[in-house]
């Protein structure tokens, strides 16, 4: 990842020198040059070409817009509900996520879209403990943050 | 009771570039526009402070082993030096010299000798604080 980015601004460089102009203009040419002779040689990286990172980053941001949206409108609903009938309650998520970056991203992520909210996470980084708004079905929540953010986030830090 | 600070300390790495940036942005800021040595160096040291708050002071002072007592006299240095470095010119303490260079880089700059008077106070900014904190926070 970091070899290929870097690779591509080697090249970006190599054809601002010949063609003997340095300006953000040649370098940007280069760069797209760059990216299209790699997208070419990208069998021989060992590690995925860098722009399918780059897409899934794109993707996990337009994910959390919509999740972000969606439960801001289930959290309305609730506030405007004449009757209160929600059970609140806290529950324990299991992730898989290895680093310090990825675990405090997934953690954001899941403050950030209402109605859930982590208080906690354990000392071997591998337990999340979130509050959430309405339980009705422990495994249904823990479902649907595995299957959109954790999976999203592995995505983008997959080699 | 020992919690898991992992997401403040992630946080905090991150958070503390963006700080140090807008600082250094302000103190070059500071001629034609507010801000200046005093506003630079205390984001400076809040920058300081949140890595204090989220890590230890033994893990800060590795990473940046300042005696912060030293900032202040060399600060003080720098304020002084460039006040009295116009009696040498013949003209009253205190009188400041610029004009106008060609850098590779930056184009058409004005360089101001007030400009090492505000480096002295940032100096000396982040040197008070820092020492203020840090002695407060060893003393048990």
């Amino acid at each position: 990842m970091a070899f290929q980015i870097l690779l591509n601004v080697f090249l970006a460089f190599l054809w601002m020198f010949l063609q003997v102009s340095f300006s953000a203009h040649t370098f940007i040419i280069g760069y797209l040059l760059g990216l299209i002779v790699m997208a070419g040689m990208r069998r021989f990286f060992k590690s995925r070409f860098y722009l399918h990172r780059v897409w899934a980053v794109i993707y996990l941001f337009l994910l959390f817009l919509k999740e972000l949206i969606k439960a801001n409108l289930d959290v309305l609903k609730l506030v405007l509900r004449p009757k209160l009938n929600i059970r609140p309650g806290i529950f324990a998520l299991e992730t898989e996520l290895k680093s310090d970056w990825e675990v405090t991203l997934l953690s954001n992520l899941i403050t950030l879209t209402p109605g859930t909210l982590v208080m906690d996470i354990s000392d071997d980084n591998r337990i999340l403990y979130i509050h959430t708004i309405d339980i009705d079905d422990v495994s249904e929540a823990v479902d649907s943050i595995k299957n959109s953010f954790e999976k999203a986030i592995m995505e983008v830090s997959r080699g | 009771m020992k919690t898991n600070d992992v997401i403040f300390q992630t946080v905090a790495k991150v958070v503390f570039f963006m700080i140090i940036f807008f600082a250094v942005h302000l103190f070059f800021a500071g001629h034609y526009y507010p801000g200046g040595g005093f506003v630079g160096g205390l984001l400076t040291s809040g920058a300081l402070v949140l890595l204090l708050l989220a890590f230890d002071m033994k893990t800060v002072q590795r990473g940046f082993p300042v005696d912060f007592k030293w900032l202040i006299g060399i600060g003080l240095l720098f304020s002084i030096g460039t006040a009295a470095g116009s009696l040498l010119f013949n003209v009253p303490f205190f009188t400041h010299a610029y004009n106008y260079f060609q850098l590779p880089l930056f184009g058409k700059t004005s360089l101001h000798t007030a400009m090492l008077f505000d480096l002295g106070v940032y100096l000396v900014v982040i040197g008070v604080t820092m020492t203020i904190i840090q002695t407060i926070g060893e003393s048990e």
